[in-house]
This record gives structure tokens, sequence and C-alpha cells, in this order.
């Protein structure tokens, strides 16, 4: 990791620094290293770190590569499952199988488009609210943040029910908007970035006030610029979770035109046990759809650690 | 700060959020509270109400009971493996000097996974045919072919591998976020008065890192509590509802069948004062925990 870490969380120590005394690369001081004990301990304690890691690292990655290897093997049943690492066969027909049988082009638009309307609602919302909470004095305050956080406690089968009547009575029941609106804001978001901008200094505020800037100024020139690391890591978040969104989905998604990719995957499997399931469809369909969410963790893996840290999660 | 217009743009940057929340979160939860004492249902017209019929009902319902039991059997096999497995990493990794960054990307992979599309693969991986993955694996053991997620025995734990799959990855970044924060200052002091290894992660590291065990031990048991997708994907609910959790309970009760909404409410009712307990619970002692080490220090 390097130093982009850091950056969102000024509490945190810099996670680049070396850690591991006895790691190869980071010299001891000698009066430690003088009172070290027999070489043999620290080489086994090593050894075993080691084959955890590398059994937790096939743990966490077999089933992406099981996917691949299904996807890209040839088409295969219950009837006659094939187990070896190696396919017999490379091709990749399973793919245009899987994009025509589960209509995964609209799926995908529709998930990511969905995904990006709710983001963007999701900041217009939290990010205002987290300013006036982290920056502002205000008589109730403690107790609206309260408000804001019990929120996170409710379930989202709690509020499936009414919020499919109001779905409906907008006349937005089976309709994009209808994916998008429930989800308009997210005080897990509003928590986040509150707690990063409490961290910014009370005197650059003061600076602004002398300058004349206004709140909406002082929000949009001075606030969102300080706090885009954290904004970039919460909207990582929120992007991920709206696109593996399930259950709304589910209840609200009825006609096949607007399902979102998990929902179009699950209905696909539903659909082909009927049949008897093609697994390599299966596995291919499942890959495409964890496409967008995949390349979103490549490009921004490291905004995921750092918003943890940032809510304070760590210590 | 002038009160009233202080006041006004508070109201003008609040507002969005609360408004939001309001409609689709707060709102709901109140009406859900009433429903919860209706006998409602999804496709009815007209409904009564029926007072406190419908927690009566459920706590003599036997369908509910194998679902708390699922449930409580769900999180003990999901939460503490997940958990100290999720620690080991992140102690390991933090120590690993070359490749840390594709460690890490590993151990990132199964947050990020789309949870339906792994529920797919894992599901074909526990396929009953003998020549399934796991079929397979325990077949080099000389185990005879499972029917993993047909047999009332092991479709709850393989539903729950896969949640353990994934909350092990989550509580590896939280636990690799709170190893950071601890200064290196806390490690050279430990290492001068000779303090290291064992004796090291027993006295310094975890007792630093309880505030995250608290905060990580407390939301993924609430999360576990919600676990839905896994259940619906794999094995909705069987079979012969061995692994239906309430949350799919709910579900089934609300959304299929005869549509019960009124007494699916009050389920989800009940599951709330559960959960914001916990909330509370852990939100307490973290509190505590807090306070004693201002106190020490």
């Amino acid at each position: 990791m390097s130093a982009g870490t850091s950056s969102n969380a000024p509490a945190a120590a810099d996670p680049s620094a070396p850690a591991g005394h006895r790691g190869p690369s980071t010299p001891t001081p000698t009066a430690v290293r003088s009172r070290r004990r027999l070489p043999g301990a620290g080489t086994l304690a090593r050894l075993a770190l080691l084959a955890l890691l590398a059994v937790g690292i096939v743990a966490a990655v077999l089933p992406f590569v099981w996917m691949l290897r299904t996807a890209i093997g040839p088409s295969q049943t219950a009837l006659a499952l094939d187990s070896n690492p190696i396919p017999s066969r490379v091709q990749f027909d399973s793919f245009d199988q899987a994009w025509h049988a589960g209509d995964l082009g609209p799926a995908l638009l529709t998930g990511v488009g969905v995904s990006l309307a709710i983001l963007a609602l999701q900041l217009a919302t939290a990010v205002p609210a987290a300013y006036a909470f982290a920056c502002m004095r205000f008589r109730g305050r403690t107790a609206l943040f309260a408000v804001v956080l019990a929120t996170l406690l409710v379930p989202a089968q709690v509020t499936a029910v009414p919020n499919y009547v109001t779905i409906s009575a907008l006349g937005f029941a089976d309709t994009r908007v209808g994916l998008v609106l429930p989800f308009m804001t997210h005080a897990g978001m509003i928590f986040m970035l509150r707690q990063y901008m409490s961290t910014i200094p009370a005197a650059v505020l003061d600076a602004a006030r002398m300058d004349g800037l206004g709140t909406w100024r002082t929000l949009r020139s001075i606030i969102v610029p300080l706090a885009a690391p954290a904004i970039a890591s919460v909207s990582v978040f929120s992007f991920l979770l709206s696109y593996n969104e399930y259950l709304w989905p589910l209840l609200v998604a009825r006609s096949p035109g607007i399902a979102t990719p998990p929902l179009a995957l699950a209905r696909l499997m539903t659909d082909s046990s009927s049949v008897i399931p093609d697994f390599a469809e299966l596995a291919a369909a499942a890959l495409i759809i964890s496409l967008p969410s995949l390349a979103v963790f490549v490009v921004a893996q490291r905004r995921l650690a750092a918003g943890i840290t940032g809510t304070g999660a760590g210590a | 700060m002038g009160g009233s217009r202080v006041g006004w743009r508070v109201g003008a940057l609040l507002s969005p959020a609360f408004v939001g929340l309001g409609v689709f979160v707060i709102g709901p939860a109140l009406v859900s509270a009433l429903i919860a004492g209706t006998d409602k249902t999804l496709t009815g017209p007209s409904f009564d109400w029926v007072g406190t019929a419908n927690a009566r009902t459920a706590f003599s319902d036997a369908d509910l009971a194998g679902a708390v039991r699922n449930t409580l059997v769900y999180c003990l096999i999901t939460v503490i493996p997940a958990v100290a497995i999720g620690l080991a990493l992140a102690l390991a990794a933090e120590r690993v000097a070359h490749g840390r960054a594709l460690v890490r990307f590993a151990l990132f992979l199964p947050v990020s996974a789309n949870i339906v599309a792994m529920a797919v693969v894992f599901a074909y991986m526990f396929d009953s045919s003998p020549d399934g993955f796991a079929n397979t694996v325990v077949g080099l053991f000389g185990v005879a072919p499972v029917d993993w997620l047909g047999d009332t025995s092991t479709a709850l734990p393989v539903v729950a591998l896969v949640g353990a799959w994934r909350l092990t990855s989550f509580v590896f970044i939280v636990y690799l976020a709170g190893l950071t924060a601890i200064p290196r200052s806390v490690y050279e002091a430990a290492d001068v008065d000779g303090i290291r290894g064992l004796a090291r992660l027993r006295h310094i590291t975890l007792p630093l890192l309880a505030p995250t065990t608290i905060f990580v031990g407390v939301f993924v048991t609430i999360l576990t509590l919600q676990t839905f997708e896994t259940v619906a994907v794999l094995t909705k609910g069987g079979p012969l509802d061995s692994s239906t959790t309430i949350i799919y309970y709910i579900y089934e009760v609300g959304f299929t069948g005869s549509f019960r909404i009124g007494y699916a409410s009050m389920i989800a009712l009940l599951l709330l004062v559960v959960i914001v307990a916990l909330g509370a619970g852990g939100a307490l002692l973290g509190r505590r925990l807090r306070r004693a080490r201002e106190a020490a220090a």
C-alpha cells in the first residue's frame, strides 16, 4: 500500500510504515536485536504466519477462480460435473449464451445507471447534512445525529412494505425511478462524512468566514475539496452496496426489462432449473454481472480500507 | 452566531437528508410498527386492528421458533470464525514485508463480491453430484458424497460458509485499519521492555484493539441477523425449513403465500428490538471502555 491510504485518515498512522519488527527488510534497533530470542522460534512463527496467509488468500480467491474456470470450460450439467482444476477445453460460448439468455446487457445498464443515480442523490443529501453536523453548532444537533444513526439499525425488511406502498402511490412501481428513490439518502454516508469533516480545523472555517464566504461558498469551495478523499471512499461503498442490492429490486422490478444484474442472474438460475442448469452458462453470467463491482473494486480498493479507518472504527 | 439565521441555514443543509430518511426509513419504520398491530395482507383491501394478537402468534409460532434457532446457529458459526480468522489474517498481513498490496487485494476481494453471483458459484461448488467440487475434495479424504444443500444437517452450514467467507474479508479490513491506528511508539516501548511475540499480542495489541473488536463484533452480528440473499439464492430456506433464517421467514410470511404483512411486520418489529438492543449494548460497552482508558491515562 502506498501513501494514498493515509491521506484519507488524518488520525491514523501511516499504514505504509513498515510493521513487523522481524520483517527481513526492517532493521530492528541494535539494542533490541541483542536481546532477541533464538532465531528458530522467529522463523517458525514467520512460517506459520505465511501459511495462514496463504490459506486465507486461497480461500478468498478460490470462488472467483472457480467461477472463471467454470465459465471458460465446456458446458456442464449436474449429471456430468467436471471438477478438474484445468478445463478439458477452453471456450467462450457460455458468455454469449448467458448474455442472451439472461438479457444481461440491459441488466448491466440498469444496474450501473441505478447505482450512479443513487450515488448522486446520496451525495447531494449527505454532504450538506454531514457539513452541518460537523461544522455548525445548533440546538438539537446531538439528538438529530442520534436519529440519523438509529436509522442504520432498521432492517430493510421493516421498511420494505411501507416503501412499496409509497413507491406504488407515486406511480413508480416497476420503474427505474422506483429502484432509486428509497435509497436517496444513507445514514452511513452522513456518518462517515461527518467523522471526516470533524477533523477539518476550526481555523479553516474561521478564515472562510473572515473572507466573507457564505455557507454555500464554504461548502462548495472549502469543505468539498478538503473532504474529497472521504467523498471518494463513501462513493465506492455506495456504488458497491447499490449495485449488489437484491431485496428491493426483487420486490419492485417485476417486469424483466428493468431487472438489475443480481436479479437477472437469480432469474436465470431459477428459469434454468426447470430444465437442467448449465453451470458454465451460470458461471459466465455470474462473472459478467460481477465485472462492474470488480472494476470499481480494482480501481478503488484503497478507498475501502481508508473509508473504514476514517469512521473511527480503527481504535 | 446569529441564532435564527444559523437555524435557517442548518435547516436548509439538513432537510434534504431528513426528507429522505423521514419518507423512506423513519416513516416506514413507524408505519410498520402500526401495521404490526393489524391483520393486513398485501393483497386484501381491508384490514382490522388486532392489538397484540400478532405478538402472541409469534411467541407460539413453531416455524418462527425454528427460524430463530437457525439464525442463532447461523450467527454462531459465522460471526465467531469470521472475527477470529479476520483478526488472525490482519495480524499476519500487517507483518508481511513483501507483496502487501497483493495480500490485501486478495483478502479484500470477497467484500466487493456480488453476493448473488457468489451464491450461484457456491451452489455449483456444493452440488450434490459426486463430481462436484466439494464432494471431490471430501472424496480425497475418503468421505462419501454429501447432498450439501439438500440435506437438513448440512444446508445451513453451507449457507453460513458463504456468509463467513464474505464477512471474514470485512473483518480483516476493519482490523487492518485498527492495527494501522496503533502508534509505532507503543510497539517500540514494548520491545525495549522485552515484551514481544505472543506476550505482546496478548498484553499490548489485543487490548488496544478492544474497541475495534466491539465495533466489528456488534456490526457483523447485526449484519448476520439480516441474512437474506444467500438463503434466497442457495436454499430458499429448505430443505424442510432447515435453513430458514428470521429475515427469510419474514419474507416468506409477508411477500409469498398468503402475504400476511401484518404478521410479518410484527416479527420484523421484534427483530428490530433485538438489533437496537445489540447496537445500544455495543455503543455502551465501547463508551465504558473509552472512559476506563481515559481514566487510566
